[in-house]
């Protein structure tokens, strides 16, 4: 193929290649305004839970088997109330959601530590050895981590983290490629999410809140 | 009624300004996304993740750039995910799955446009979303520049080394 007969195959691309059908204007605004106009404190539909289900049950099993070791830790110092007690009182039920939410709380201190910890360590923009390969395996599990935050009640009863995961995400995402296909124009891309989304700042400020509250 | 203040109307909750924002941009939402996907169902759907995404992060545009190219942004980053995922799924066929598959008859030999598209969908995710972005799309390099987020040099290199390959692999094609 010549010059000329490549600078047409060029030329022609737009009427060759996936001619766009027309877009299905209304049907879509319907799924748009009834996900965000009809109910405010809804989300975007998340891919993750339902394109790989077994991986959001592994992550919910870890941090649970996490919580699960905090909250014993927490109440050891008191006795457990008795079958009798437990049915009767209130104080007592008001208690045990207590200690899951300070679970929680635990495990969010503890995952944005580390997320605080990647981002400080992100290689600078004119690095140019080639990405740890532990680096991002870190972000692919803290990815995990970030995604099943997103879904939990820490994040549903509180808006800005829930905005700072979703924006953690984003930039986790980034970080994971770097594995397999870093370059310079990568990283600039995943400093420059951080640094325009604010992230290490609201990171910083995140970690201070939820361990001033443990 | 300007940008900024249909922006500011859906912060507050405004659907009337949701529709009019929708209105000016999800056709080319839609077309991006057609393109880089090449399927009508999941243009679909990642042009309402797109604008879902973008009406819950308002309150973050700074209007440092384009509200297009934000938009944009987030289009390009959903369309980035799910096809992530879509390998990861396709990675975890069995090889029992893979060996019951049927043995197919060999395909007619595939025309320009075939070649064409099998060439584009070949290409590394990056030097795709270029091509596609500037050579389809018609977007300049500093819209694609600002929506990928990397120097306009770097978008420059990218299509060229994206038109080379596309040419590489054109060149066997007998017409």
């Amino acid at each position: 193929m010549d010059d000329n007969r490549f600078d047409d195959v060029i030329r022609n691309l737009p009427r060759d290649f996936k001619i766009p059908v027309e877009p299905p204007l209304e049907e879509m605004w319907r799924a748009i305004e009834s996900a965000h106009f009809d109910a405010p404190v809804s989300r975007a539909p998340r891919g993750f839970s339902r394109s790989v289900p077994w991986l959001a049950a592994a992550a919910t099993l870890l941090i649970g088997i996490g919580i699960g070791r905090y909250v014993p830790a927490k109440s050891a110092g008191t006795p457990p109330p008795s079958p009798a007690t437990v049915a009767s009182s209130d104080k007592v039920v008001t208690t045990d959601t207590s200690a899951v939410a300070d679970a929680y709380r635990y495990q969010t201190s503890r995952y944005l530590g580390q997320a605080a910890a990647l981002l400080i360590s992100l290689p600078s923009k004119d690095a140019n050895e080639k990405a740890d390969a532990t680096f991002s395996n870190k972000a692919t599990d803290l990815l995990v981590t970030t995604r099943l935050l997103i879904d939990s009640p820490a994040a549903s009863n509180d808006p800005k983290l829930r905005s700072l995961l979703e924006d953690l995400e984003l930039v986790l995402v980034q970080i994971a490629r770097l594995r397999s296909e870093r370059n310079k124009g990568d990283l600039d891309l995943i400093h420059q999410a951080v640094e325009q989304g604010d992230v290490l700042s609201r990171l910083n400020s995140a970690v201070a809140i939820t361990q001033s509250s443990e | 009624m300007n940008e900024r203040q249909l922006i500011a109307l859906v912060i507050a909750g405004d659907r009337l300004a949701g529709r009019a924002l929708y209105d000016t941009y999800a056709p080319r939402v839609y077309s991006l996304a057609y393109r880089l996907s090449g399927d009508a169902e999941k243009a679909r759907e990642f042009t309402q993740d797109t604008f879902i995404r973008a009406f819950s992060r308002l309150a973050q545009f700074r209007g440092d750039a384009a509200f297009a190219t934000w938009l944009h942004r987030i289009t390009v980053t959903v369309i980035s995910n799910a096809r992530r995922s879509e390998v990861r799924i396709a990675r975890e066929v069995t090889l029992d799955e893979a060996n019951s598959m049927e043995i197919t008859t060999p395909e007619a030999e595939p025309d320009l446009k075939e070649c064409i598209s099998r060439a584009i969908e070949d290409l590394s995710e990056v030097y795709r979303t270029t091509l596609v972005m500037h050579d389809i799309e018609g977007y300049t390099h500093a819209e694609i520049a600002e929506t990928l987020g990397v120097p306009e040099g770097t978008c420059k290199s990218r299509l060229s080394a994206a038109r080379a390959q596309l040419r590489q692999a054109l060149a066997a094609f007998k017409e």
